[in-house]
């Protein structure tokens, strides 16, 4: 797919947080694009959803209304001349439940959520007043925290992901050691086995806008060519220009960068809905950027990144598939059959050790016929996995 | 894109208690217990009534295939009888035509599971409603992809086709292979493209509203992931023939009136005679329906516009401006293909109407439903890409192949086009009430 310059990692961490309806996590860093984004989503809500208008000022952040329903409740946050406050977050106790940041002035954004009833605050660092009272009324809902079964895959899927982000730190690490020391064929192997750990975690990368963005841009989504960075300005020089020659800083940032994830990564606690929407996004990330060719253009080992994506989406579906089984097992076996067609559509092209190590064989190779039979696989996983969210939320 | 935004389809919610409750039920299986597509249809009228707003005076009777003959007001189109509708249904403005293969995962039991799902959304959407399912719910996708809320339903009409190729061994088809269906033999002047020809199903969608004609294949090729594999689409603009006396011929894009002498869809004795696939056919659940040839016929548009209009007139046998034949004064004038002058015929040799005339077939007939269709630009040359999908019904395949046949060989239009995708299909007859496309096919 071909989206727009820097909007890329913005709208994709729109969705992840949106589409949950909660978001646990920093969305941020969309500095550029936080008007676009409100613009999208200034639609009416409709009933089911209470708005709730946040507008930061040096004095505070209230909320109006300051009470609301349980439900489903956007907030909009604007700031319409605070060069000192530039954001809101909305906290239950200590834990951030969502905010808006970098929003200088002029600029507004929203973000959602399931509330429940309770009391919460909004909270704008470094206003007069930080921290305003926001109530939520109504009886106390049950929610998926009170089902043991969900609770243990949201904390299987944390686990899952901190492991390959885990791994994902030392691939790199090993990968840029071989750019710096200017091993271009090594490092062209050692690409892929970094890629793939990425890939499978795509959806919780795209949390911080800015990380992926330095970490997975791609040229067409930076700004300037200096902003261009991460594995696919590695991949560039490795294969374009055939050369390690002047990665040696690029190498260090990218480091860096997914060192900075691992840390980040701690932190964030994984609601079902998420974990489902986020299969969503790998499976479309397979369709908009792999059958493409888009994302590995110089390097062709599309097919890696392919696996990679259904990897990870298998594994957020695995985790929720004992709950889908018992609210919905038609389509729980609608998903597996699905899943094992694409599985079973990529298994050709496997290859070993295959083209540059990756297991597969090179994605030029691939006709478009053979492209278009994967893509409608991949469509039709797609399609049964769109509508899990909606079974166990 | 935020998906909070709640579409503006998303039911009040006393609407949405009158729909069947998707939990626990996939959709599929909800749209598939028709029988249930009765109980979800009537469920979800008062969601679409009121959802929608605007709709349609009332449905026009469909019985005799006629079609939306009814009041100015009367946008819809009866979706059951004795005829599939899209036949002999007064032509509408727009099509959207698509053919789809079987995926090679997938079962007989999953294509007469779909089937029957489709014809749920079939008859929903024909009525002017979306796919039936949608229940609001802000974690799910809506049901209906939404584009043709609020647009009127525009006399759409939804008829499905089989090829050939569904009635190989992959399905337990064979015995049910209606007699006639079967490739088309090569014809003079053929230059296809598999990319565009074939398909194991086809969907024709005409409406008023290119919307709501697009709106029905795409919701109709989401219900099928999995199970069918797009193969080849068709968007038609500017019907190219008229199927009932009361509409005026149109132009192709040649600029010329053509299909002035179609079957008028409503004279039954004709339709019976040419159309209608009838006791001749050993297979009594085809008996009813009708063969669809479709033929995508590329025209030369920049080489015809620098050819002078005398040629233009002799290439059709008729006046440019008047539509009339060249031996008469007004369009619905019969042709004289006796007539001379200065020895030579009036009306050429191998002019297109004394060609494709049934005085000169043998009285042969078939019933035109055609459109015009853009590619855009040819990449290669940059010229307009263009020209006339051609869709026929008739009671053979045979009658177009005879017809093509001798157009194929002699026609002068041939210098200016050129036949470069095809496709033939059984339509089955009409659905009774209760009655799906899953349990018709498989009996």
């Amino acid at each position: 797919m071909t989206r727009p310059a820097t909007s890329r990692r913005i709208l994709a961490c729109a969705a992840t947080a949106v589409s949950a309806g909660l978001l646990l996590t920093a969305c941020g860093g969309d500095k550029s694009g936080s008007g676009s984004d409100s613009g999208a989503s200034a639609k009416n809500a409709g009933s089911k959803t209470a708005a709730v208008s946040i507008t930061v000022s040096d004095k505070n952040c209230a909320p109006t209304p300051a009470k609301v329903a349980a439900g489903s409740v956007k907030f909009t946050v604007k700031n319409d001349n605070s060069a000192k406050v530039t954001e809101a977050e909305l906290l239950d106790g200590g834990k951030m439940l969502g905010e808006k940041e970098n929003l200088t002035p002029g600029l507004s954004g929203d973000f959602t959520l399931n509330l429940d009833a309770g009391t919460y605050h909004v909270y704008c660092p470094g206003a007069d007043q930080e921290k305003t009272t926001f109530t939520v009324t109504g009886a106390a809902k049950k929610t998926w925290k009170d089902d043991p079964q969900l609770v243990s895959a949201t904390e299987q899927y944390a686990t899952w992901i901190d492991g390959e982000v885990k791994e994902l730190a030392s691939t790199t690490d090993t990968f840029t050691a071989a750019v710096k020391a200017g091993k271009l064929d090594d490092a062209k192997k050692l690409y892929g086995k970094a890629r793939i750990h990425y890939e499978r975690i795509e959806p919780t990368a795209e949390i911080w806008g800015d990380l992926d963005g330095r970490v997975d841009g791609r040229a067409d989504d930076a700004a300037t060519p200096a902003d261009f960075t991460g594995f696919h300005r590695i991949e560039q020089g490795l294969w374009q220009k055939n050369s390690t020659a002047g990665l040696d800083k690029l190498a260090d940032q990218l480091d860096s960068d997914v060192k900075t994830l691992y840390t980040q990564v701690q932190t964030v606690e994984y609601q079902p809905a998420v974990i489902a929407n986020g299969a969503t996004d790998l499976v479309n990330e397979i369709q908009s950027s792999k059958i493409t060719g888009e994302e590995e253009r110089y390097s062709h080992i599309d097919l890696l990144d392919f696996d990679g994506n259904l990897a990870g989406a298998n594994e957020a579906v695995t985790v929720l598939m004992p709950t889908l089984k018992q609210k919905d097992a038609a389509l729980a076996t609608e998903v597996e059959q699905r899943y094992e067609a694409v599985a079973a559509a990529l298994k050709p092209y496997k290859a070993t050790p295959g083209y540059e190590d990756s297991g597969y064989v090179e994605y030029t190779k691939v006709t478009s016929d053979q492209r278009r039979t994967l893509s409608q696989t991949v469509d039709a996983y797609a399609e049964s996995v769109s509508k899990i969210a909606g079974k166990i939320a | 894109m935020t998906v909070t935004d709640t579409p503006d389809i998303t039911p009040e919610p006393d609407d949405k208690d009158r729909i069947p409750a998707a939990g626990g039920v996939s959709r599929r299986r909800l749209l598939g217990a028709v029988g249930a597509g009765a109980a979800v249809a009537g469920a979800a009228v008062g969601a679409g009534a009121t959802a929608l707003g605007t709709r349609g005076g009332g449905s026009s009777s469909d019985s005799g295939g006629s079609g939306a003959s009814g009041p100015a007001t009367a946008q819809t189109v009866a979706f059951r009888g004795g005829h599939q509708a899209g036949i002999a249904t007064p032509s509408q403005d727009r099509l959207c035509f698509a053919t789809f293969d079987v995926a090679s995962t997938a079962t007989k039991e999953d294509l007469a599971d779909l089937l029957t799902t489709w014809t749920a959304a079939a008859e929903a959407m024909a009525q002017g409603r979306p796919v039936p399912g949608d229940n609001g719910d802000l974690e799910a996708p809506p049901d209906d992809t939404g584009e043709a809320v609020g647009l009127a339903p525009g006399n759409l009409t939804i008829t499905i086709g089989y090829g050939p190729s569904l009635f190989d061994g992959r399905f337990g088809l064979a015995g049910r292979r209606p007699s006639a269906l079967k490739k088309l033999p090569h014809l003079p002047k053929d230059n296809l493209a598999a990319a565009g020809s074939d398909g194991d199903l086809c969907v024709q969608a005409c409406a008023d509203d290119p919307q709501v004609a697009f709106h029905a294949v795409r919701n109709l090729r989401r219900l099928a992931f999995g199970t069918l594999v797009p193969r080849w689409m068709e968007l038609g603009f500017g019907r190219t023939s008229s199927t009932s006396p009361a509409q005026a011929t149109p132009r192709n894009l040649l600029g010329f009136k053509d299909g002035t002498r179609n079957i008028d869809g409503a004279d039954e004795a004709l339709m019976g005679q040419y159309v209608w696939i009838g006791d001749e056919e050993p297979q009594r659940w085809a008996r009813g329906g009708s063969y669809l040839v479709s033929r995508k016929i590329e025209m030369r548009l920049e080489a015809w516009d620098r050819d002078r209009l005398g040629d233009q007139q002799d290439v059709f046998g008729r006046f440019k401006s008047s539509g009339a034949p060249l031996t008469g004064h007004a369009e619905r004038d019969t042709p004289d293909f006796h007539a001379k002058a200065g020895g030579q015929y009036v009306i050429p040799a191998d002019a297109h109407i004394r060609l494709a005339a049934h005085e000169n077939n043998n009285g042969l007939r078939i019933l035109r439903r055609g459109y015009s269709y853009t590619d855009g630009i040819d990449p290669v040359t940059g010229e307009l890409l263009g020209g006339l999908f051609f869709i026929a019904f008739m009671k053979s395949p045979d009658q177009f192949v005879t017809l093509q046949t001798a157009l194929g060989q002699h026609d002068a239009l041939n210098e200016y086009i050129q036949h470069v995708g095809s496709g033939v299909f059984v339509t089955p007859p009409g659905l009774a009430a209760g009655q799906d496309w899953g349990g018709q096919l498989f009996g």
